[in-house]
């Protein structure tokens, strides 16, 4: 009773004012060559992060190089014509930086982490990348194998390592996503040098990237020095491709079996959710909110809490260019069968479907994306990796001071419509994880 | 106008100056910038808590950590229950159910997690006050219920079954055996059994001893001011009492005197986990400890490290390679690490061994020393970024009574490293030779290859709970007993009828000793009558039994048999064992399923009325008895004879072993059986001990 008092007093008290996060500010522009440059100042620590976004992942890849677009991305740490095999990553960290990259389905990401009076260093070094990769053949042979390790590392010798792999698949039978950025190691070794080199001219060029600096600078001569380092590097000649692949609606549900070397079944859910600029995706997000985040979430209540069944359990959209997927999963608790996890799991989710979810519960989600968002913005480096993400795919540098009122736009009723329309039983994978031990 | 004539002249300034770059040479940098550390305010309440400030208004967002500062606690058979008890803290208080908690946490977007050590909180600053209020709840008013208990035992037992096929997580539960030993607190396993015995009294003793304010330390970070935190924290947390805590020491354990290689089987990896790894004697905040963190930059602290650069760059071994120091106030460790497929298993370590001893026995060249140290100071700066580096700043300064300076010094001290120093940490604390070679991969592709790295030669296995095992003992099928093993034999044997057709026997064997020839002859006669003549020429040896009493002459002295010596005769001389045993009293035990040569074997305990026992091992496939050990008193103590029995052949229905080879000690002596003579009428006289 108490406690619903203080709800009631906080519900008043919190949806008028929302804290005031500070500004971002930020300025951007276009080099003659098409190379999208994006800049935030923040003096506070003598640190800058320098990132560049290739607006390439493994969704543009041929289905016969799958894997193609991170092997590249090990390709880019090789050096280039200045940069002897190797020293990549030594010159940055013996600078006194921290250099990484990844890859994804839409993008390859690239940052170094300078002390701030290294900023030509970093331009310089991605300039360099951009400009003119070497590549030889003891390179190429080192990084497929290296390449060849990631995979048995993170995923073959992992227990539930292929879960994404295997979801993937069966969620998609025309659009790339259909495999994963890792792809299947078989296809580097075929990959020539001849189309290295034809995908570093076709996707590796300024007018298909996007330059974010944060940090510790002055506007004004990092302006120069970008124009210095960048501004002769050629736009590129050839047509991007993009994927315009739109996948067929799934009919029917695709069920099936993986066993694995685990000891406690899995289960996950599939389901197919809109494009990341789609409006939904924030009814969706708090969505998935309401079932996995803190201990009160309703999956992780029900199903580790109050029934313990399940170990671990949650939900998340994978929030992609093109449409994505929902998971939800639940890792059974010792003697725990699947099938009465998965059933617990559904009544979950066909709640958020047949109930409009309470004032205070939804008061609370608010509050949850709120703290979200304020959090996720105190870090230079992911400043410069959010700002040029919203420039690409939403084409809204700004989002990152304005996307919490997208959020708060989204209604109860929203929540209820976006788990009715999107979390359909007909259209959706499911995959039981279970022990090798009980194959046959 | 003019702005269009100044962007004309900069781009014309541009090209002339900029198209003169020349991209060859690494830019310059700009003057360094100064690092500065944060300041922070402190105060400490009247029980003790020490507080400490630190003020950041960038994000509306404050956190709050309180540490306690005690000695390890050892849990024994409990272990585990301390690292529930963290959990329980969360799970209720006096005035709140956990479900209260949770929706009240949840509801303004905060988070609270506990540990044994200590509670973080954090939330937007706007919930300052009803986190304190929860947050110091959970502190001061914890409750512990039994339903949330076992809760908490369930999920950590599934979570122990899910990490025994997690690769990594069995490679840290081994390290923690092998160097510290299970009665070190660092040592200590959480098994099914251990977290089973668990109980509330248990977890409710550790939060009434070691939660008080005295021992506790909290920091205050971010949208804040520090009058405001003392006012709050006076109010949430004055009402904590405080009291006495025990302190406890421990023997540190010692790296190995010799290299070892500990391995784990885990059949189906594709993968190597390698850790050569051992403890140090390396406090945190001494001296060597910013040298030793230089020395292992260099080793292996990074992508361009040497680790790293050998074997994942220039050899391909792995995704990644490296090396690390931990400091720490009772005992530290090294470990160099990486995960290679398993054909190159024994390759990575070959290399780890080579950069260990390289950088003990060579200086590190100037440049790389330089490197090493300007990432260093690098990193420092970069940690600034975040207000919780200050906090622990703060708080280590206090925990560990560092100087006030210590880390405003730290980039000065890192700077004064030389290479004279890093070789001698090198020498102190990399030992190549006293390491734990620790694998966890598919023992039939690494095993043998793995046998040079142990300097006595022999692998040492272990399972996943740092159990050390003899990996030719395999798991019994199940419903399978001791009688239907016996059973099995006798039928191989010929069977109990063509068994029982034997009456007497005589055995004659030949063998060899130190280039000796021996002759043994044996004489049976049911039921248990036996005498034995071995000749080696200069020394013979004659036994009679004849069913109740024995004898021994050797060298013409006469030593009757007495005692368990007596008794065990009684059991040798038995005509056709197998059908004996429940008339000798004897009861058979199947205990395990071990390798004999290469052939899995049942192994059968026949426990004797004496409470001796011999252990038999019988052939999984055929049936057969392929080895014996038993254990014999002697003048010399206790010695364990071993017999092997292989060569089996028919005769007259029966099968008798044509080669046994008895070993005891170092000495063996392999025996052939040249021939045997069935039921030719042997006289009692023959067994007579008069």
């Amino acid at each position: 009773m108490k406690s619903s008092m203080i709800t009631a007093v906080l519900l008043l008290f919190i949806s008028i004012i929302y804290a005031q996060s500070k500004t971002i500010e930020f300025i951007e522009y276009d080099l003659e060559n098409g190379l999208h440059v994006i800049l935030h100042q923040d003096n506070s620590t003598p640190i800058v992060a320098v990132s560049v976004l290739y607006h390439v992942g493994s969704k543009n890849e041929d289905p016969e190089r799958t894997g193609f677009a991170h092997f590249f991305e090990h390709l880019m740490f090789e050096g280039s014509k200045n940069i002897p095999r190797g020293k990549y990553s030594e010159i940055v960290e013996s600078n006194g930086g921290a250099l990484n990259a990844f890859t994804s389905f839409d993008q390859t990401f690239y940052f170094d982490l300078l002390p701030s009076n290294q900023l030509e260093l970093g331009l310089w070094l991605e300039s360099e990348r951009m400009l003119h990769l070497m590549v030889d053949s003891v390179g190429i042979e080192t990084q497929r194998k290296v390449v060849k390790e990631e995979k048995k590392q993170n995923y073959e010798n992992q227990p539930y390592g292929s879960l994404l792999e295997e979801t993937f698949e069966r969620a998609y039978s025309e659009h790339p996503y259909r495999w994963i950025p890792i792809g299947s190691v078989q296809y580097i070794d075929m990959a020539s040098y001849d189309e290295f080199m034809d995908f570093y001219r076709t996707f590796y060029v300024p007018n298909n990237a996007v330059l974010s600096i944060a940090g510790d600078l002055s506007i004004d001569q990092t302006k120069e020095l970008i124009e210095k380092y960048f501004g002769d590097i050629p736009r590129g000649t050839l047509e991007i491709p993009r994927p315009d692949i739109i996948e067929p609606e799934m009919t029917s549900e695709v069920r099936d079996t993986v066993f694995d070397n685990i000891q406690l079944p899995a289960v996950i859910q599939a389901y197919h959710i809109p494009e990341m600029t789609s409006k939904d995706m924030y009814a969706i997000d708090m969505l998935t909110t309401l079932l996995s985040t803190g201990q009160s979430s309703r999956i992780y209540k029900e199903l580790v809490d109050n029934q313990q069944k399940a170990v671990a359990a949650g939900s998340f959209p994978l929030t992609l260019e093109d449409p994505g997927l929902f998971l939800s999963y639940a890792i059974c608790n010792a003697g725990v069968d699947p099938a009465d996890l998965e059933k617990s799991m559904q009544a979950e989710l066909d709640k958020t479907k047949s109930e409009l979810i309470s004032d205070a519960e939804f008061q609370k989600l608010r509050n949850q994306m709120e703290n979200r968002f304020v959090s996720s913005n105190s870090r230079v480096a992911g400043i410069a990796q959010s700002l040029a993400e919203y420039y690409v795919y939403y084409g809204n540098t700004n989002l990152i001071n304005t996307e919490l009122d997208n959020y708060m736009e989204v209604s109860k009723e929203d929540i209820k419509r976006v788990a009715n329309e999107y979390l359909t039983e007909d259209a959706r994978v499911v995959l039981y994880y279970l022990p090798k031990s009980s194959q046959n | 106008m003019i702005r269009k004539l100044s962007f004309i002249l900069i781009i014309l300034l541009s090209v002339t100056v900029y198209s003169q770059i020349d991209r060859s040479k690494v830019p310059e940098p700009g003057p360094a910038p100064e690092i500065q550390i944060g300041d922070y305010e402190s105060f400490t309440l009247s029980n003790g808590l020490q507080v400490f400030v630190v003020e950041n208004h960038k994000l509306p967002r404050v956190a709050f950590s309180l540490v306690l500062h005690r000695d390890p606690v050892l849990e024994n058979e409990n272990a585990g229950y301390i690292s529930i008890t963290g959990q329980l803290l969360r799970t209720a208080t006096k005035t709140r159910t956990k479900d209260q908690l949770d929706e009240e946490i949840d509801f303004i977007g905060a988070s609270i997690s506990t540990s044994p050590a200590g509670v973080f909180a954090s939330s937007l600053s706007k919930h300052t006050e009803k986190l304190l209020d929860l947050m110091s709840d959970v502190v001061l008013n914890a409750v512990f219920k039994q339903e949330e208990l076992d809760k908490i035992k369930k999920q950590t037992i599934s979570g122990i079954k899910a990490s025994q096929d997690d690769p990594n997580a069995i490679a840290n539960n081994v390290r923690k055996a092998l160097l510290y030993g299970k009665d070190h607190p660092y040592g200590e396993i959480e098994t099914e059994e251990s977290v089973n015995s668990i109980t509330i009294e248990l977890c409710k003793k550790y939060y009434d001893t070691f939660f008080k304010p005295n021992i506790a330390y909290l920091a205050v970070v971010g949208d804040i001011t520090s009058g405001e935190a003392e006012s709050l924290i006076e109010k949430y947390f004055s009402a904590w009492e405080k009291k006495d805590v025990p302190s406890f020491e421990y023997k540190n354990p010692r790296a190995p005197l010799i290299r070892k290689v500990a391995l784990v089987n885990r059949p189906n990896s594709v993968q190597s986990v390698i850790n050569v790894t051992y403890p140090i004697n390396l406090k945190n905040f001494s001296e060597d400890d910013i040298k030793v963190s230089v020395l292992n930059r260099i080793l292996g602290g990074g992508m361009s490290s040497r680790l790293f650069r050998n074997l994942r760059e220039d050899k391909a071994f792995t995704y990644g390679a490296y090396s690390a120091f931990a400091s720490d106030r009772l005992v530290g460790s090294f470990r160099a690490y990486c995960e290679a497929r398993n054909s190159v298993t024994d390759s990575a370590v070959t290399e780890f061994l080579n950069e260990m001893r390289k950088i003990r026995d060579e200086k590190v060249d100037a440049d790389e020393l330089e490197a090493a140290k300007n990432y260093l100071i690098g990193s420092f700066a970069r940690s600034l970024e975040s207000p919780q580096t200050v906090a622990s700043f703060a708080l280590n300064i206090a925990r560990y009574n560092l100087p006030k300076d210590y880390y405003k010094n730290y980039l000065k001290n890192v700077q004064a490293v030389t290479a004279e120093d890093l070789q001698q940490m090198a020498k102190k604390y990399i030992k190549p030779n006293n390491a734990y070679v620790l694998v966890v991969g598919k023992a039939d592709e690494v095993a043998d290859k793995l046998k040079p790295f142990s300097i006595s030669g022999k692998l040492d296995y272990y399972d996943m709970f740092g159990n050390e095992y003899d990996p030719t003992k395999k798991a019994l099928p199940e419903g399978l007993t001791a009688e239907s093993v016996i059973e099995k034999a006798i039928v191989a044997l010929g069977g109990k009828e063509n068994l029982e057709k034997v009456i007497d026997k005589k055995s004659t064997l030949k063998g060899e000793i130190q280039g000796m020839s021996i002759i043994l002859e044996i004489y049976q006669k049911a039921p248990d009558k036996y005498y034995q003549k071995f000749d080696m020429g200069m020394m013979k040896q004659e036994t009679w039994f004849d069913g109740e009493k024995g004898k021994t002459v050797a060298m013409g002295r006469e030593v009757p048999l007495e005692g368990d010596q007596l008794n065990e005769m009684k059991v040798e001389a038995t005509l056709n064992l197998p059908l004996k045993l429940a008339e000798l009293g004897i009861t058979p035990e199947l205990t395990s399923m071990e390798q004999v040569d290469g052939k899995d074997a049942y192994v059968i305990n026949l426990n004797l009325p004496s409470g001796k026992y011999w252990s038999q091992y019988y052939d999984v496939n055929s049936g057969l008895l392929l080895k014996q050990v038993r254990t014999m008193d002697s003048p010399q103590g206790s010695i364990t004879v071993t017999s092997q029995f292989s060569d089996y052949k028919e005769v007259e229905g029966v099968m008798y072993p044509h080669v046994i080879t008895n070993s005891f000690g170092p000495q063996s002596i392999t025996l052939t059986l040249e021939k045997i003579e069935i039921n030719i009428g042997l006289d009692n006289s023959v067994f007579s001990v008069q």
